[in-house]
């Protein structure tokens, strides 16, 4: 456990308290932060936010970002993630309620690592999002930050 | 002749007419004029001569009694100064020739017999007159005269007649020509103007028209009728124009509503679901956390919370499915439908329950089709047949193609529980469902997806089952994948 934390942006209330239940049965080390809107999550990234800096950038493991998203959507927002060379490098996996096709295309086509859907099971809920930390805080390899800097 | 006659101009058959007719009235009267000229000269000659036959007969019959020559041949000399007697000659009572009109080369005096003959001869008229003296005939008179006066006569009233006739035909012709076009010029014009308008399709122009003869009639009778024709022809554009107008309007408020309908269902599934994800998860994260607290009875209710959203989550689904297989562009291409339904049979076994099972595809079924939404009927329908035959010893599945006429027909059948053919009306709709959710689960969107992708292919379904004997669905789809 190198304590990579995982950023959530998921404007429901409730999906924020069971995304977080469950990551944290999946992964207890790792910090979860969750912003409400796509630009709270663009303000956090960009250090645009003052009551958390940009140096969590620095221990950014992994993004699940939601598709639909009050003000600025999911896929904007991955947009905004990719455009950038401070953070284009970070693994975004995208998570919806519903398996548009649409959704699905445009996601991969502006960058997204992933794509799943939220199963209404909760149980298999949980079973996703421990497969999801487990590779992509433990499996999968990042860069550093500061190492995206320098380059 | 009257093969040839149809194809002359109209101009020439009026001409032609008109002179054939003049001409032939003409010669008809010249004709019946110079034959009675003729016969009125003949009888005036004929009777000229006997006057005069009657004056020498009674001033040569003294002289004939008296056998006096020189009275006799001065009598017959005074006739020299009429140019027409060729010959006169007298006889005695034996027939001799007394006296004879001489210088005459054609002078010779006929024999009088009983072969003589009397009348016009050829071109001769010839006379024999009994001398008579005291009622006693006493001598014959002979008078010939020839016909060359009357032939010259002829020949000039001939010659007038035909020139008359000459001066009346051209002034025929020229009458004939005007009235030719008086006749034909309009008609001419007519047929110009209909040929005009045929080619063109210009039912702007007009036919002159000029009095208020049978022509003039047929004229305005023919522009009244391109007058109506034209009027029509804008009716037509005009409601076409406005139909078109409709359908844009339609087709634009057509697809307002679908993206309405995109919209709402995008929505429906994101903000449908959350809720139920939310009742499920916490439900669960209850029993987790919780779960010592609870009672049995607060665990079942638990329970039953839980499954009622996840039902809620297919029947959502269900309803996506329904709304996307409505709205989705059809993308048509030959499928093999053989490998899809073996494809679809391979997915349910993954999943199946415990019961033997027999699959019986027919190889090479091919049908055209959008082949994501006939997926989704088949996926439909073999699951159905899956499903309803989980309570069997042994499961038949068996799907098989024919083609009936224009059509394709695909039959999926299986040996489970079948259905009351009295509730048919309600397979095929929305929410109804012809069993318990206890016999067998399901949202009853499933047939009603099948129903709406076979209906965007212009095809049918039917079915037919009986109670415990297993169903049959029946889906026809048109051969060459054409738009009905």
């Amino acid at each position: 456990m190198d304590g990579h934390s995982i950023l959530v942006v998921e404007d429901n209330p409730d999906d924020q308290v069971l995304a977080v239940r469950a990551l944290k049965s999946a992964s207890e080390n790792s910090p979860v932060i969750v912003k409400e809107d796509g630009q709270e999550a663009l303000d956090f990234l960009f250090g645009n936010d003052a009551r958390q800096p940009c140096k969590d950038l620095d221990s950014l493991g992994l993004v699940l970002l939601d598709v639909k998203l009050p003000k600025v959507s999911g896929l904007e927002v991955l947009k905004g993630i990719r455009s950038s060379p401070l953070t284009n490098w970070l693994p975004v996996v995208m998570v919806t309620s519903s398996d548009e096709p649409a959704d699905l295309l445009n996601a991969y086509r502006l960058g997204a690592n992933s794509f799943i859907t939220k199963s209404i099971n909760y149980r298999e809920f949980t079973e996703q999002m421990k497969l999801l930390a487990r590779y992509w805080l433990f499996v999968n390899k990042v860069p550093k930050a500061g190492a995206v800097r320098s380059f | 002749m009257m093969g040839r006659w149809r194809y002359w101009r109209l101009k020439t058959k009026l001409l032609f007419l008109t002179l054939f007719t003049s001409a032939l009235g003409i010669t008809l009267v010249c004709a019946s004029l110079i034959f009675v000229e003729n016969q009125n000269y003949r009888k005036q000659l004929e009777s000229e001569l006997h006057v005069i036959a009657g004056i020498l007969a009674e001033q040569s019959a003294a002289a004939l009694v008296f056998e006096d020559n020189e009275q006799l041949s001065s009598i017959i000399t005074s006739l020299k100064r009429i140019d027409t007697i060729r010959q006169a000659c007298v006889y005695n009572q034996q027939g001799d020739v007394m006296t004879s009109l001489s210088g005459r080369p054609q002078g010779q005096c006929p024999s009088v017999g009983s072969s003589l003959e009397v009348g016009f001869v050829g071109d001769v008229y010839q006379l024999l007159m009994p001398v008579t003296l005291d009622n006693e005939v006493v001598g014959q008179l002979f008078l010939s005269s020839h016909l060359e006066v009357l032939r010259g006569h002829i020949r000039t009233f001939v010659s007038v007649a035909s020139g008359i006739g000459a001066v009346i035909l051209i002034a025929l012709v020229f009458l004939a020509l005007r009235l030719q076009r008086i006749v034909s010029e309009p008609i001419l014009k007519l047929s110009e103007t209909a040929e005009r308008i045929a080619q063109d399709h210009d039912y702007s122009i007009r036919a002159p028209v000029s009095g208020t003869d049978e022509l003039g009639r047929l004229g305005n009778t023919f522009n009244e009728m391109i007058s109506t024709i034209q009027q029509q022809n804008r009716r037509i554009l005009e409601s076409r124009d406005s139909l078109e107008r409709i359908v844009e309007a339609r087709t634009s408020e057509l697809s307002m509503a679908n993206r309405e309908l995109e919209a709402f269902s995008y929505s429906v599934s994101h903000d449908l679901r959350q809720p139920l994800r939310a009742v499920e998860g916490f439900g669960q994260a209850l029993e987790e956390d919780c779960g010592d607290q609870l009672n049995e009875i607060g665990k079942d209710y638990l329970k039953r919370i839980r499954a009622a959203s996840v039902r809620m989550a297919g029947l959502i689904d269900g309803l996506l499915v329904l709304s996307r297989v409505s709205r989705q562009s059809m993308e048509n291409q030959t499928i093999d439908l053989s490998q899809m339904l073996e494809e679809i049979a391979e997915e349910l076994q993954d999943i199946s329950d415990d019961v033997p099972t027999e699959i019986l595809i027919q190889p090479g079924m091919w049908v055209v089709g959008d082949s994501r939404m006939l997926r989704v009927a088949f996926q439909n329908l073999m699951a159905n047949a899956w499903k309803y035959s989980a309570k069997e010893e042994k499961r038949i599945v068996e799907v098989l193609s024919r083609r009936e006429g224009r059509w394709v027909a695909i039959e999926v059948r299986d040996n489970g529980v079948g259905f009351d053919m009295r509730y048919i009306d309600k397979l095929f709709v929305a929410f109804n469902r012809l069993h318990t959710p206890s016999e067998f689960g399901g949202t009853g969107i499933g047939l009603a997806t099948v129903y709406r992708v076979v209906r965007r292919h212009h095809g049918d379904i039917s079915a037919t089952s009986q109670l415990g004997e297993g169903a049959s669905f029946v889906v026809k789809l048109p051969v060459s994948g054409d738009q009905g």
